[in-house]
């Protein structure tokens, strides 16, 4: 299993067709890892690019961490891992919470960055969004897991659900996450985001609660274009193929 | 990593499958597990996606050049992936030593 350290963290990553001379890093969501990318998007993209998947800490095979779930923390530990795999710029392409911090990546370092790819990023100023955070329960993430994880369509086991179950408690209740995620409530109302001129993809789901979130972006960012794709906040799930057909087409644009 | 070039019997890979899962997984689940070559990953072994990661490592790992695992996993949809199992990649490898 490929570790790298970070900011004195282990990383797990995952690097496909590293001959390839142009690369494009991934960021998977909260709640998720590097698989909702590894079996058929990073695949196919990987036909033409150097493609690099990592877990986020605490999330997937990376090591754990109480605090840094802030926008900052997490880009800075994006731009050491890019140090670290000697990567100068690269296609940039993250899915909701993974989408912000590709958001806050190409404002903070637009000169490491080509082309930005943004997958059903919410707004984080959105009640449901929070709700996520505030309504945890048992219960709850019964729910959660059966409508809106990576495995939709998959009835959870007890050692998953255990499993999960003890991932969310420790985010929840041990690490920072709630009250970092909390103190980026502004982030799209923020004039960082109009600093923004990196060429954009935006890709929302035309039944997502999100959709909204990806128009304001859209009005708010000067060369992005948005891309509606049949389907929910699970694009990458419910659509592989259609997300990594538009991500490599956006990517070769010249 | 280690690249073997030896071709495997069915039943050398379904033990070498059967270690790979232990190793993800651990022992404790494995032993109150029945694994056969029907058992799919989803639904009978319990493995979720970065699990499945995991093995498709230790698979790569283990043959190299010989199979390109992820390029197969990735010609199926989702439910294909759902109802992958053991058989399935037995075949796979299988194809090709061949």
């Amino acid at each position: 299993m490929p570790i790298v350290t970070v900011n004195g963290k282990s990383v797990h990553v995952q690097e496909l067709n590293k001959e390839a001379t142009e690369s494009i890093v991934l960021i998977h969501g909260m709640f998720s890892n590097l698989s909702v990318y590894y079996f058929s998007i990073a695949p196919l993209l990987a036909t033409k690019y150097h493609v690099v998947l990592y877990d986020l800490k605490s999330h997937g095979m990376s090591e754990k961490a109480l605090t840094g779930y802030d926008l900052e923390s997490m880009t800075n530990d994006l731009l050491a891992l890019m140090e670290e795999l000697k990567l100068q710029k690269v296609h940039l392409g993250g899915y909701s919470f993974g989408g912000l911090i590709a958001l806050k990546m190409a404002i903070r370092f637009p000169e490491r960055i080509n082309k930005l790819a943004v997958i059903e990023a919410p707004d984080p100023n959105d009640d449901k969004t929070r709700g996520i955070i505030d309504e945890y329960s048992r219960e709850f993430l019964e729910h959660y897991v059966e409508n809106f994880t990576d495995t939709t369509k998959v009835k959870m086991g007890k050692r998953q659900m255990e499993r999960n179950h003890r991932m969310y408690e420790y985010l929840f209740y041990q690490t920072s996450i709630k009250t970092d995620m909390e103190l980026e409530k502004d982030f799209f109302d923020s004039p960082e985001i109009e600093t923004i001129k990196k060429a954009t993809l935006l890709l929302y789901g035309t039944d997502s609660n999100c959709l909204h979130a990806g128009k304001q972006l859209d009005g708010a960012i000067e060369n992005a274009s948005l891309i509606a794709v049949p389907g929910d906040h699970n694009i990458p799930i419910q659509q592989p193929l259609v997300i990594a057909e538009a991500l490599l087409n956006f990517f070769q644009e010249t | 990593m280690d690249t073997i070039t030896t071709k495997l019997s069915s039943e050398e890979i379904f033990s070498l499958m059967k270690q790979f899962i232990t190793e993800v997984i651990g022992e404790e689940f494995v032993e109150e597990m029945d694994i056969t070559p029907e058992s799919s990953f989803t639904k009978d072994l319990e493995m979720d996606s970065i699990e499945i990661v995991s093995f498709s490592e230790k698979i790569k790992a283990h043959f190299g050049d010989q199979i390109d695992f992820t390029g197969w996993l990735s010609s199926m949809d989702l439910d294909q992936l759902i109802n992958l199992n053991l058989g399935m990649i037995i075949s796979y490898i299988e194809e090709c030593q061949s």
